[in-house]
């Protein structure tokens, strides 16, 4: 990799000088919380943030897409162009780089998805250190350090930023748009110790020893429900989860009704009709099922064909469970027989 | 390959999500509720291109309305023309219901794991079919026929509800006769005309022997099917890799992202929609 040292005053030149040539999305506040929203003035950014309320995965993957235009008499797709205008997101914690590399195995692979990967393709990333908040648990999985998927990440070292670029296009926007020097060693004896003080920061803890056995051994255990009692099946965990990917597709007719669209949508395995076929038949019909399923793919289903689990630990969905549900809570009940 | 057929993959890759149109070039009504298919890729070189095997299946896309998934039924060693066996359950599947021959509608795939027919040939294969079970099996059940002296000893077991529902059942009443495939049909509820079996298909394992170190099995039906037949061919002593299940879930988009199809650890279909049983008992909720 290659290093640069950018002066924290300088930082909203890069951010001008990127926003002549792209969309830049960052971090912003919104009452009390943050959102990623599109900046034109580097002083609305709030580098500072927690977490957003939604993860970025939007800007990738939005909660609603048009996939084709078609034509009805004769079945014919018009139109199946990817529209993917250049942009920036600035300012992403190492949670949500790695939940993006995560999806980035779920839509490449045999059968690459164009809308995804065109979008990624189109999208310069640039990662930011960050503190943990009260929710976060990214040490519990390692997600707390990225080391690829991103083209700079910067380590705030109070009066300056660690600039570390994985990409050519990534070292080309700082020469090009910001005021930058060369590493010395105190810039790397400073960093070593941001980023230890970093990794002792964090508070939680969660017993992951053996989770995929557990989850097949315990699948009958009384823990899923409760809480599947405890559940609105509302679907927010999902929504607000920077690694659930799973999607629904509709047809919308023209009030013509001679053509129309093919829309994707955001979908939740916690809703009722997510694995419901013909003739009454469905294989998640108990909330207490999807509670489970929900788990049961991130721990153990995406893990056994990527190696990874599918979490990162950002807290997003224990922040945003109206009845409490929480990985570490789900975790703990595996481990113990106990729901919290 | 050839350079056009490549380049038609190239097109087919470019967007997965993309339907390709097909004519439907024939229509017959096998029940109340079933109708036969036939159809044809439009595109010569898309055409080309889509090489299947039994057990897999495609998506079939009708605009305004959507996208359902149905198994082949053709063999592949039909060429150019794919048969979709198809029961009216609802939107798409009814829309296809009211389309007349010569109707174009879309097709994409072919998609998922098929039975292993290599893997079989030079073996005693046990088909067992429940309703329309029978779908996917009569591709293998053809493609066997194709290359029948590959085979050992192929018997078919085929139960529906009434003789009134008996799929394909211009074929099988003349393959009753036939003496290189043996063929039992049962219904659950007879008429006056029904001279077959009756009662729940797990019945005719009485009738049938099997070579227990020489045998595949293959089995599609309803859900609740699937245990109850399992458990004969285990009385049989077969081995729990070599019988394989066919699963229905439900499917968005066929290539493993829309995470509809989820069964245990798998997608029902990239991974699937056949597994054998040894892959099905380590698939939590699967049976
Ligand atoms: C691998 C596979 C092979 C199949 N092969 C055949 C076949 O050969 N012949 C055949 O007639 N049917 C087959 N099916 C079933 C067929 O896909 C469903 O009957 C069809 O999707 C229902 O869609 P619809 O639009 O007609 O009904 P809808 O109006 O969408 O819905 C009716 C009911 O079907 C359920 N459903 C909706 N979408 C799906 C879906 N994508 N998959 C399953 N259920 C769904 C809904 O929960 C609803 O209860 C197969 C299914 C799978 C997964
Ligand atoms: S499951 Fe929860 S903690 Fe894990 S990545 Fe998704 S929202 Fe974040
Ligand atoms: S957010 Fe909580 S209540 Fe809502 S579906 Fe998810 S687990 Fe259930
Ligand atoms: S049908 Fe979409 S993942 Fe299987």
């Amino acid at each position: 990799m290659f290093f640069r040292v950018i002066d924290k005053a300088r930082l909203p030149d890069l951010v001008k000088g990127l926003a002549t040539e792209y969309e830049v999305i960052a971090p912003i506040a919104k009452g009390e919380q943050f959102v990623y929203a599109a900046v034109t003035d580097p002083a609305d950014m709030r580098l500072d943030y927690d977490t957003t309320l939604l993860p970025p995965k939007r800007f990738f993957f939005p909660s609603e897409e048009t996939l084709m235009r078609f034509r009805v008499a004769d079945n014919e797709v018009l139109d199946d162009e990817v529209y993917a205008a250049p942009r920036v997101l600035f300012g992403l914690h190492p949670c949500d780089i790695n939940a993006l590399l995560l999806m980035d195995n779920v839509f490449s692979g045999k059968y690459e998805d164009p809308y995804y990967l065109r979008r990624r393709e189109q999208t310069l990333l640039i990662g930011i250190s960050c503190t943990p908040s009260e929710t976060c648990f990214c040490n519990v999985w390692d997600t707390n350090e990225v080391h690829w998927g991103f083209d700079v990440f910067l380590t705030d070292l109070g009066d300056r930023y660690f600039a570390s670029c994985r990409t050519v296009k990534g070292a080309e926007i700082l020469d090009r748009f910001v005021e930058n020097r060369q590493v010395t060693d105190q810039d790397t004896t400073d960093f070593q110790s941001v980023v230890h003080g970093f990794k002792n920061s964090f508070k939680r803890v969660a017993d992951t020893t053996q989770l995929p056995v557990l989850l097949d051994a315990k699948f009958d255990s009384p823990i899923w429900d409760e809480f599947g009692d405890r559940c609105l099946s509302c679907g927010a965990c999902s929504m607000v989860c920077p690694t659930c990917y799973c999607f629904d597709v509709e047809d919308r007719l023209e009030p013509d009704q001679k053509s129309g669209v093919r829309v994707r949508t955001w979908d939740s395995c916690q809703f009722k009709e997510f694995a419901a076929v013909a003739h009454g038949q469905n294989f998640r019909e108990s909330r207490a099922s999807r509670v489970k399923y929900r788990y049961y793919h991130k721990q153990w289903g995406y893990l056994s064909k990527f190696e990874r689990v599918l979490c990162v630990g950002c807290g997003r969905c224990a922040r945003a469970c109206p009845a409490g549900i929480t990985p570490e809570n789900v975790i703990a009940a595996l481990q113990t027989g106990e729901v919290r | 390959m050839t350079a056009i057929q490549e380049s038609a993959q190239r097109d087919i890759e470019a967007n997965p999500y993309r339907p390709w149109p097909a004519r439907i070039t024939s229509i017959t009504d096998l029940t109340d509720k079933e109708k036969l298919f036939e159809l044809r890729l439009i595109d010569e070189d898309v055409r080309e291109a889509f090489q299947f095997e039994s057990g897999q299946f495609v998506e079939l896309s009708i605009f305004g309305v959507g996208e359902a998934p149905v198994s082949i039924s053709s063999a592949p060693s039909k060429q150019g023309f794919i048969e979709l066996c198809i029961r009216e359950a609802g939107d798409v599947t009814g829309a296809m219901h009211r389309k007349k021959c010569g109707d174009v509608v879309g097709l994409r795939g072919p998609y998922g794991r098929g039975f292993p027919f290599t893997e079989m040939k030079g073996h005693d294969v046990l088909l067992v079919a429940g309703g329309l079970g029978i779908a996917p099996l009569k591709s293998l059940i053809n493609h066997i026929h194709d290359d029948r002296h590959e085979f050992g000893k192929v018997t078919i077991l085929y139960g529906a509800k009434s003789p009134a529902e008996v799929l394909f059942r211009y074929q099988f009443d003349m393959w009753q006769h036939r003496d290189d495939f043996d063929l039992i049909l049962t219904v659950d509820q007879p008429d006056e005309t029904w001279t077959g079996e009756t009662g729940l298909v797990t019945r005719l394992f009485d009738k049938i022997d099997v070579d227990p170190a020489n045998t595949y099995g293959a089995i599609c039906g309803p859900p609740v099917m699937y245990k109850y037949v399992i458990e004969e061919m285990r009385k049989k002593d077969m081995d729990v890799d070599r019988i394989y299940v066919s699963f229905e879930r439900r499917m968005k988009c066929g290539v493993g992202k829309c995470g509809h199809c989820g069964v245990g650890h798998q997608y029902t279909c990239v991974d699937g929609p056949v597994f054998n049983y040894w892959e099905a008992m380590n698939l939590q909720g699967a049976i």
